[in-house]
């Protein structure tokens, strides 16, 4: 198990490589110029200086041979376009706001969207079934931007029950967590009936209710846990993706978190933050899959042969 | 189906919100709903439209930064009503053609207890120039003699160049300017925050991070309290400020909202009193100017389209073309904000308008005299490309210009790109693709030659191929009369040159900006934008309502 976990962990090396090299390669083919983000045109001596201030000027290998040297010294370079911060200021001061929303998204999702799979399951085709159901297909079909603006105009402008935006109290915290929750619950509550419904057809069910055990025990013991194993698969590297920030929910509800970077580096050209984010994300995604296939083989103990 | 959208989605908020309710148990906790009681603790709520993205002051080149910058310092000069500067920190100043004299107050301070010298500004002006800092905004200063040549020099010869640079503090309280030419405007220019002071013992302890608001030493109004990235800026009244009397705000909560429908819904849930005049969003405005609250600033600034000279050769199609356009039609129906039809590329609002003012290309279109224009055409261009940037509005804009072209029998394609391609695909050198192309300019000073000096035949923001070198002389003279109306006369010149009657019209202005805001009653009398879009908080007082 440790030498697989090593041999897992010695791999994301040459995969983080590829993926700077990759997004490098990428920012370097797209036209724009970092340090011009208005019209106004800049001046040959001051773009010449800002090139020679961050390197621009060197060759593309001296530059990828410099960050890739940053990135394993744990430095992710200064921003472009943010002159007073680094990415390290951007990611140590904003991450912790996007982990924070994406866990409690996560909660959402599993505080309501698990049960709700479990009863809709436990009593299919019943009204809460089909209620459990419907509200899944909305989940799923509204966008993020859609939930949020009518949240906040119902939540916040008409009722005034919540802050519209911000991100300092708890109750600040209600609604983008909620609506970035919305569509894991609504994916978690679809998985977990089908995996139920499924199980419960199983023999060993049939074996436990010949037995005599009490229903109670049967779900909770033999159906529940062994329902349970796709949801943890899916669970991880979607809780990798929504703890990265989500771009549309850090900007409407005013997050200050590192979702919206991702697309406000890319277009103001800003290549350190762009690079920066997507080694912080490759690396969480890299670690979700392999937290699932540990997890794995503590939930099914089949799968452990297999690896070691 | 038509009904049926609407219904789905009232059921899903109202599935959310029974959610939210049952999810956390007493969600009942309110933000204030009324400004009302407020009024008298003097406190003012705003909402920035984005996040300072530097309060070095030698690196703000954004509005965000610039007003922030600008009610935590003390320039020498502010503007006043008529854009006419108005003493600050200078006491007074003296010019005699190049020479401009700066006498500085003697109670000036920054928040450490240093006075403010004219030192400071040496310092700070020099180190703007430095090439090692790298500054964007250098060339707002290279008006000053000497400051393009240290800018741009190699590091070999920097020291000696620096020395070079026309602006030496002469004691304490005297700051002797050298310029270029006679820029009789340049008093105005220091008004801007890339003139602003530093304090360079703060900035040489802390290098890059002596904006954080543990580290800052300023010298304004008001002191930056708190910075929380992307989140919030609280600024305190300075109460040493050598004018601090009269400030009434105590504290300015300002949070960072970048979504403009967000901004606006916590304006109308009643969680802040001002925006920064960051812009509405277009949809809600016919709602929005409607309210009591809705306020409008003229703006120093030109919506323009350019024509690229060499694909379209003749001036009578431009002048069609321009002619066919209906400002005010695009401003009511498309635009929206209150922004007025632009018959020129010098605003209105700026200095000597009413001398420069052409009465040629009209506010509503003139089909009649359009199509006058377009027979005389030998051999006109009937299928061209008109470019445009993806931000919001332009598309809109693009396709009614469009439908109005098509009226002379010229097809017309329009593409879309992403902003900082766009600007990379333009030019220079112009690029031959390109017919038609939209772009604005704001001003950076208030005077026409900010917007006049665009269509020299060396400027880095012409992309029409016009180049006349009668147009050139006309503006290198221009720099170097001080005389107000001289000086009037030949911009007068300048802009008849480009959109006169007998002008080449290398650009077919569409509108001058406007600033649109939502302002709290309480505040309304005294909050105000000026057309550089800045925002004094000093004069700020909130009314009882």
């Amino acid at each position: 198990m440790a030498a697989y976990i090593i041999r897992r962990l010695i791999w994301t090396v040459p995969v983080i490589l590829l993926v700077i090299l990759m997004t490098f390669g990428l920012m370097k083919q797209i036209e724009g110029n970092p340090f011009r983000q208005t019209e106004r045109a800049v001046p040959a001596a001051v773009q010449a200086n800002l090139e020679r201030k961050f390197s621009l000027d060197r060759p593309w290998y001296v530059q990828y041979g410099n960050y890739v040297k940053g990135v394993a010294t744990g430095d992710l370079g200064p921003s472009l376009v943010l002159r007073d911060r680094t990415v390290n200021d951007i990611v140590e001061e904003q991450f912790p706001n996007s982990i924070e929303l994406g866990l409690l998204a996560f909660g959402w999702a599993v505080l309501l969207g698990v049960p709700a799979g479990v009863l809709a399951a436990l009593k299919p085709n019943s009204r809460f079934d089909y209620g459990a159901m419907l509200f899944s297909n909305i989940g799923f079909a509204l966008p993020n931007f859609l939930v949020a603006t009518l949240l906040i105009y119902f939540v916040s402008v008409k009722w005034g029950l919540l802050p519209t935006s911000g991100w300092t109290s708890w109750q600040h915290k209600i609604l983008p967590s909620f609506t970035l929750g919305l569509v894991p619950m609504a994916y978690f509550a679809r998985l977990v009936r089908g995996t139920m419904l499924e199980t419960l057809q199983q023999d060993y069910v049939r074996t436990a209710k010949a037995k005599g055990l009490r229903r109670r025990r049967i779900v909770t013991v033999h159906v529940l846990r062994n329902s349970l194993i796709p949801v943890v698969t899916a669970a991880a590297p979607l809780l990798g993706y929504i703890i990265t920030g989500s771009f549309i929910v850090e900007n409407i509800f005013a997050v200050p978190g590192i979702g919206r970077y991702y697309v406000t580096a890319v277009s103001a050209r800003d290549y350190s933050v762009v690079m920066g984010l997507t080694v912080l994300l490759s690396i969480i995604v890299i670690l979700a899959n392999l937290v699932v296939d540990i997890l794995y083989t503590v939930l099914d103990p089949r799968t452990r042969e297999a690896r070691t | 189906m038509r009904l049926r959208i609407p219904l789905l989605l009232a059921a899903a908020g109202v599935v959310a919100v029974a959610l939210v309710a049952a999810g956390c148990g007493g969600g009942e906790s309110k933000p204030a709903a009324d400004g009302g009681k407020k009024a008298a603790s003097q406190v003012l709520r705003m909402a920035w439209g984005a996040e300072p993205p530097s309060l070095d002051p030698g690196l703000a080149t954004d509005t965000t930064s610039s007003n922030v910058l600008l009610n935590i310092m003390d320039p020498l000069v502010r503007l006043g009503e008529d854009l006419e500067p108005v003493p600050a920190l200078a006491e007074s100043w003296d010019v005699d053609g190049k020479v401009v004299t700066f006498q500085l107050r003697d109670d000036g301070r920054w928040t450490n207890g240093d006075p403010v010298t004219a030192h400071d500004f040496e310092y700070a002006w020099k180190r703007t120039l430095d090439p090692k800092l790298a500054a964007d905004y250098a060339y707002q200063l290279y008006g000053i003699a000497g400051a393009e040549e240290y800018n741009n020099a190699k590091p070999a010869q920097a020291t000696a160049l620096r020395d070079g640079v026309g602006v030496k503090a002469l004691d304490d309280r005297t700051l002797r300017v050298t310029l270029t030419s006679a820029q009789p405007w340049f008093v105005q220019q220091a008004a801007h925050h890339s003139f602003l002071p530093v304090h360079k013992a703060t900035v040489e302890a802390h290098g890059a991070k002596w904006t954080e608001p543990q580290n800052i030493v300023t010298n304004g109004p008001f002191k930056l309290a708190d910075w929380k990235h992307d989140a919030s800026i609280t600024l305190v009244k300075n109460p040493d400020w050598r004018n601090a009397a009269d400030v009434n705000l105590d504290r300015v909560e300002g949070r960072i909202i970048v979504d403009g429908t967000t901004r606006v819904q916590a304006f109308e849930a009643g969680e802040v009193d001002a925006l920064d005049g960051g812009g509405l969003p277009p949809a809600d405005m016919p709602r929005l100017k409607d309210l009591p609250e809705y306020e409008k600033y003229p703006a120093l600034g030109t919506y323009y389209y350019g024509f690229n000279l060499e694909n379209i050769p003749d001036v009578n199609q431009r002048r069609a073309m321009a002619f066919a356009i209906d400002r005010q039609s695009i401003i009511d129906n498309v635009a929206q904000a209150d922004q007025i039809p632009a018959t020129g590329m010098v605003p209105k609002g700026m200095p000597g308008f009413g001398t420069i003012e052409q009465d040629f290309l009209p506010p509503r279109a003139d089909l009649e005299k359009a199509k006058e224009f377009m027979a005389k055409v030998e051999d006109p261009e009937r299928k061209i490309t008109l470019f445009y940037n993806d931000s919001p509005g332009h598309k809109e804009i693009a396709v009614a210009v469009q439908s109005m072209w098509k009226e002379l029998g010229i097809d017309t394609t329009i593409k879309a790109q992403e902003f900082a391609q766009f600007l990379e695909f333009l030019g220079p050198p112009p690029n031959t693709a390109v017919d038609v192309y939209r772009l604005g300019w704001i001003a950076d000073y208030a005077d026409p030659m900010n917007f006049l000096e665009l269509w020299t035949s060396k400027s880095g923001n012409n992309n029409t191929n016009f180049a006349d070198p009668a147009y050139d002389r006309l503006i290198e003279k221009a720099r170097n009369t001080p005389n107000d109306q001289q000086r009037y006369a030949l911009y007068r010149q300048a802009e008849a040159m480009l959109t006169g009657p007998n002008g080449a019209l290398p650009i077919a202005p569409i509108y001058w900006y406007t600033y649109t805001n939502l302002e709290r009653e309480s505040v309304k009398d005294t909050f105000h934008i000026n057309p550089l879009d800045q925002f004094d908080l000093s004069k700020v007082a909130i009314e009882e309502a």
